[in-house]
């Protein structure tokens, strides 16, 4: 059953729990995707998890036809046509979401579910035996968690009252304070880093890094950090932005730097919700390349992965 | 390595191809066997020639004088590479027909489109001949003949189940073979008929006739090794090529001593149990047999390594061509067995690993080199089952996970914690279960014991479910075939549902067990085997042919059940949507089941969302518990002929989508015919949402010890074994056994690589892939097989 939104603020908006999750962190884990996040950034690969409420995705494959959505839509925007199909005019939604419960094809789907602790809790323990085997536990990812910083630290603090490794995995904007209050029951940060230059950085995210890279500096002192680049051709790949990063890398100790390279994964998605793709033309980065930016960091000194 | 390239090049693939059911019209013009394997009449025609000559004998001593017929005349040959000997036709490309089972099969195949390249006119006219002998003789004659009343309604293939026939199974004592050699044997018969010569039992006369076999056999045996020690003495005599000649020589000299004395090398232990090997198929055409390798073999190469008679290279070579043995096992199979074993040459397996009767662990050297050679033959055959218990090596297992990670379907993992518990519940002894192996698929052997189970049959479920709701009545032709149950209008719960198809299992479980139990006696007296009885513990010291008693366990007789996921799939289904969603009633579903979901895709689509087992979700996984364990309870009510319980196994080859073929529509939201999921304890392909740990967890809801040896198979890519992520998986694979699920093996191949060989068969000649208990090549499945194979989930990982 979908869960709808609901008053109660004890609830968390979740919008994927990924079991037998094993790039975010040590061993086999299991990822709560939290959903809503205050940056936009333009290569941003899960682009349903930005908005800070339930939203519509639309798998247009799936659907068969049967017109139910088309009787259900109390705005009048969705239209079926031989020719074209089913048509949703995306101005005249209003995500009431009405239309994903009448369809049974799981072609009209809401992304997000107002959880409480206890059902993450529950999905979670379910693979605490792998967790004990492989050296995992359970990674917070987003959207941005510490958006629902206080949802986020009683998942985690009941977690860690049952010994399981815990992780954080956050964009960094995010009041220090909050952000203090997560960590007290986190082993471990994946520390996500776009842009070291400010400008740049709010061109391509919309918020500047001053916050996020404060942040960087005070969790360094408190936690081990694992640093995360999205590697986006023509933004942030030049041997010079990889070097600075290498250095800071360095100066505060992370276990590693994990170099992502871009993939156009939102593209579809943002289609999915009615979205624009913002980027347009950008390249994949060569496995070449990739080396050689990993061979740079690793010259400094850090430890550097490719891909996780 | 060299050397494993180059006979990657000269074995000649023996293993049928899947057409004869689920086919494509393409697969049939690809024929039933590559082009270049030929039917060889050489065991048929002095098979023959023997049984001419005995009429009125006793029949043991008959089949004991027709195996030595053949092992002392059939053609021989020695291959340029080879340094172990033996083979089961006189010719490289030859497959062989067991025409004492059955005649009728092998002329309609030889007459067929698919069949006729098998034979030339004069061999297709030779075989008339034969088959004119053997019309009322051969195992099936006798059946059908047998057959009357109930029996012959219900020993035919309806779809229900496959009762079949041949596969008898059962490891040898090598342990004792080895260390005493046939001639001490051959002494132990004289002592126990001298024996008998003095007590003269009641049973005198047939204690006699079976020894007197018995000697006949084992002397066979000796003189089919001499003969290649004479054959290759000469050969060695002309050969110019010293390398050669040292060879052959080498194979005389070991042909002179072994059977007949205890091996001294590793190689001559290594001959003398392929010889075994070898005449157990030419006395009784079988499937799926082997030997635990590394426990058995592995002291000769320890103590030839010892001593410096052998380099770990030398032993991966002989290991390889020994591959090439198994590989090359071929016989043909009636076609009806041909469509659930597609993909099949003869089933070997060889088991690695575990522990002794003490319970320390046996690993050795050869576990190594055993897997090294798997990974450098990559043939369909010997499939390797691994032993897995608390104190394996993680050496063991991290070797056995690249050989995993190369795609080729084995080693297959076999939990010591579910099993042996599983075993002691069977009443074998905690010694002899700590010493058990794995033949077939995942069947469970206790070697050297009298364990001459046949596989009962493939007993569809999915179909005791469709019965269940049809009140035993076929609403096509409103035959009667099933139980009658009450009226599922009347069914107030899923409760009801499961009652009834429980009945319905019952019923069809002994109308089977009926069919093979008469069926045993036919063979106990028409079919005795006397080298296999030779060969095991207790026949000679009884003086009994293996048929005449067995082992005293319930780990003989069991049914190979299918479509276990789909029955509890559909009852989760009916739970939903009929009984807590109240969208549809019952008789309707029904209906529309009847009609193949035909315009009401709506409400299949509203089966397919209810809860599927393979999700750790309780709502789906506990009617799947419940389905199993009473499944289970519902046969063991049913006795074999020496009064022991029947029962499951996990073994269902690539039956799930051969036999899903005869199951209309099930409420799981299945098609008409379409495919079961792939293992006894595997999801619904496609329906598994929530990823591998997921799957286990549900898997271990299931328990063993109220049900049977199951067959678990998953999907991984191949960057999950490897690098970082290796440790990962190992980790993955300690929580496996953990959770005491008895069994899983691993199709290791990204999908891409699938459809690229679907369409590009010439590239990929070798791709193996894992079809259920045995790895086949790609290429020769049938075109819905391959598709099948590439919709199950791949575990899909962040």
């Amino acid at each position: 059953m979908r869960k709808r939104k609901s008053k109660n603020t004890k609830k968390g908006l979740v919008f994927n729990v990924q079991r037998f999750s094993i790039h975010d962190g040590p061993g086999i884990r299991t990822t709560v995707f939290m959903k809503g996040c205050p940056m936009k950034c333009l290569w941003c690969s899960n682009p349903e998890s930005q908005d800070f409420f339930q939203n519509l995705i639309v798998r247009n494959l799936n659907c068969k036809g049967c017109g139910a959505c088309v009787s259900v839509c109390p705005q009048g925007a969705i239209k079926m046509s031989d020719r074209k199909g089913r048509q949703i005019d995306w101005g005249k939604c209003n995500q009431c979401l009405i239309c994903a419960d009448v369809c049974i094809y799981n072609s009209l789907n809401v992304c997000g579910m107002y959880v409480d602790i206890k059902d993450v809790l529950d999905e979670v323990m379910r693979d605490m035996d792998f967790y004990k085997n492989s050296g995992g536990g359970v990674t917070i990812s987003g959207g941005e968690a510490l958006l629902q910083a206080e949802f986020v630290a009683a998942v985690i603090a009941a977690c860690k009252k049952m010994e399981i490794h815990t992780v954080l995995d956050t964009t960094g904007y995010a009041p220090w304070a909050k952000m203090k209050a997560v960590l007290k029951f986190v082993d471990l940060v994946l520390f996500d880093l776009k842009h070291l230059d400010c400008v740049q950085h709010r061109k391509a995210t919309s918020v500047g890094n001053e916050l996020i890279l404060e942040n960087m500096n005070r969790t360094a002192k408190e936690r081990r950090i694992w640093l995360r680049m999205p590697v986006i051709s023509g933004f942030n790949d030049s041997e010079q932005d990889i070097q600075k990063i290498a250095i800071l890398g360095k100066s505060l100790n992370v276990i590693k730097i994990s170099l992502l390279p871009y993939h156009e994964g939102g593209k579809t998605k943002c289609e999915q919700m009615g979205k624009v793709y913002p980027l347009r033309r950008v390249k994949v980065p060569t496995d070449e390349h990739m080396q050689r930016l990993k061979e740079l960091i690793e010259g400094e000194g850090v430890i550097c992965t490719i891909g996780s | 390595m060299q050397l494993a390239e180059n006979l990657r090049n000269k074995f000649v693939s023996k293993a049928v191809r899947n057409v004869q059911r689920g086919y494509m019209d393409d697969d049939k013009s690809r024929g039933l066997f590559r082009p270049e394997v030929k039917l060889d009449l050489q065991r048929s025609r002095l098979m023959t020639e023997s049984f001419r000559e005995t009429d009125g004998q006793a029949m043991v001593l008959r089949r004991a004088k027709a195996l030595a017929h053949v092992l002392d005349n059939m053609g021989i040959f020695i291959r340029e590479w080879e340094r172990l000997v033996g083979y089961q036709t006189a010719d490289p490309n030859g497959i062989y027909h067991p025409i004492d089972m059955n005649w009728k099969s092998v002329l309609r195949l030889v007459k067929s489109d698919a069949g006729k390249a098998l034979l030339n006119d004069a061999e297709r006219k030779e075989l008339d001949g034969i088959c004119a002998y053997w019309k009322g003789k051969s195992m099936s004659d006798r059946q059908q003949e047998m057959f009357t009343g109930d029996l012959g309604k219900y020993w035919q293939y309806e779809g229900t189940y496959l009762w079949t026939h041949w596969s008898e199974l059962g490891i040898p004592d090598y342990e004792t073979l080895l260390r005493e050699g046939l001639n001490a044997r051959i002494k132990k018969v004289e002592e126990r008929l001298e024996e008998i010569d003095r007590t003269i039992p009641l049973d005198y006369i047939e204690q006699k006739e079976f020894l007197q076999s018995v000697i006949i056999v084992l002397k066979a045996v000796i003189n089919f090794s001499n003969r290649y020690a004479i054959l290759a003495e000469e050969m060695a005599r002309s050969e110019k090529d010293p390398e050669r000649k040292k060879r052959l020589e080498e194979i005389a000299r070991t042909c002179a001593w072994i059977p007949a004395n205890p091996p001294r090398t590793f190689l001559e232990a290594m001959q003398f149990f392929y010889f075994i090997h070898l005449v157990r198929y030419l006395e009784y055409s079988t499937l799926g047999i082997g030997i635990r390798l590394d426990y058995i073999l592995g002291p000769y190469y320890e103590k030839d390594l010892k001593e410096g008679r052998i380099s770990r290279d030398e032993a991966l070579e002989i290991l390889q061509l020994l591959w090439v043995k198994f590989l090359e096992l071929g016989l043909v199979y009636s076609p009806l067995v041909t469509s659930v074993y597609g993909g099949v040459a003869s089933l070997q397996a060889i088991t690695l690993g575990g522990t002794d009767k003490l319970g320390r662990d046996v690993t050795n050297d050869l576990t190594y080199i055993a897997l090294e050679a798997a990974k450098t033959m990559r043939t369909i055959e010997p499939s390797i089952a691994l032993r897995i218990h608390k104190d394996t090596p993680d050496d063991v297992l991290s070797a056995a996970v690249d050989v995993i990670r190369t795609g080729i379907g084995y080693p297959s993992l076999f939990n010591d914690d579910a099993i042996i518990p599983l075993l002691i519940k069977w009443n074998v002894p905690l010694e002899e279960a700590k010493g058990y192996a794995v033949s077939g698929c995942v069947y469970m052997e206790i070697p050297g014991k009298n364990v001459t189970r046949r596989a009962v049959g493939y007993f569809v479920l999915a179909k005791c479910l469709w019965w269940a709701l049809h009140q035993g009545m076929n609403p096509k032709t409103g035959e009667q075939r099933g139980a009658r149950t009450p009226n599922p209008a009347t069914f107030k719960s899923w409760e009801d549902v499961l009652d009834a198809y429980l009945e319905q299992v019952r019923f069809f479980t002994t109308k089977l067990s009926q069919v093979e139990n008469t069926c045993r006696d036919l063979y106990a007296k028409y079919c005795p085997k006397p080298f296999y009885s030779a060969i095991v513990e207790g026949c000679i010291e009884r003086g009994k042919e293996c048929k005449q008693w067995i082992y005293p366990s319930m780990v003989h007789d069991f049914i190979m059940v299918i479509g276990s996921t789909n029955v509890a799939d559909s009852i989760t289904a009916i739970k939903k949507v009929v009984f807590d969603d109240k969208r549809v009633p019952l008789p309707e579903l029904i209906d529309i089941m009847n009609k193949n979901w035909e315009g009401r895709d709506d409400l299949r689509q509203i089966c397919l969302n209810a809860p599927k087992y393979g999700n750790d979700d309780d709502y789906a996984d506990i009617i799947a518990r419940e389905v199993h364990h009473r499944t289970e309870a519902v046969m063991e009510t049913v006795k074999d002929r020496f009064g022991y319980s029947m029962r499951g196994d996990g073994s269902a080859v690539s039956a799930t989508y051969g036999l899903a073929i005869d199951t209309p529509a099930t409420p799981d939201g299945r098609f008409d015919g379409g495919p079961f999921a792939d293992s006894t304890l595997a999801p619904q392909p496609g329906m598994d949402k929530k990823g591998p740990t997921a799957v286990l967890n549900s898997c271990a809801k299931i328990d063993t010890l109220q049900t049977y040896n199951h067959l678990l198979k998953q999907k991984f890519m191949p960057q999950y074994l490897e690098g970082d992520m290796k440790p990962v998986f190992l980790s993955y694979l300690k929580t496996w056994r953990e959770k005491k699920i008895p069994h899983i093996q691993f199709n290791v191949v990204d999908k891409k690589t699938l459809i690229e060989a679907q369409n590009y068969p010439e590239k990929y000649r070798d791709l193996i892939v894992r079809v259920a208990g045995f790895s086949a090549y790609f290429a020769d499945l049938s075109k819905g097989l391959q598709d099948h194979i590439i919709a199950r989930t791949e575990q899909q990982l962040s």
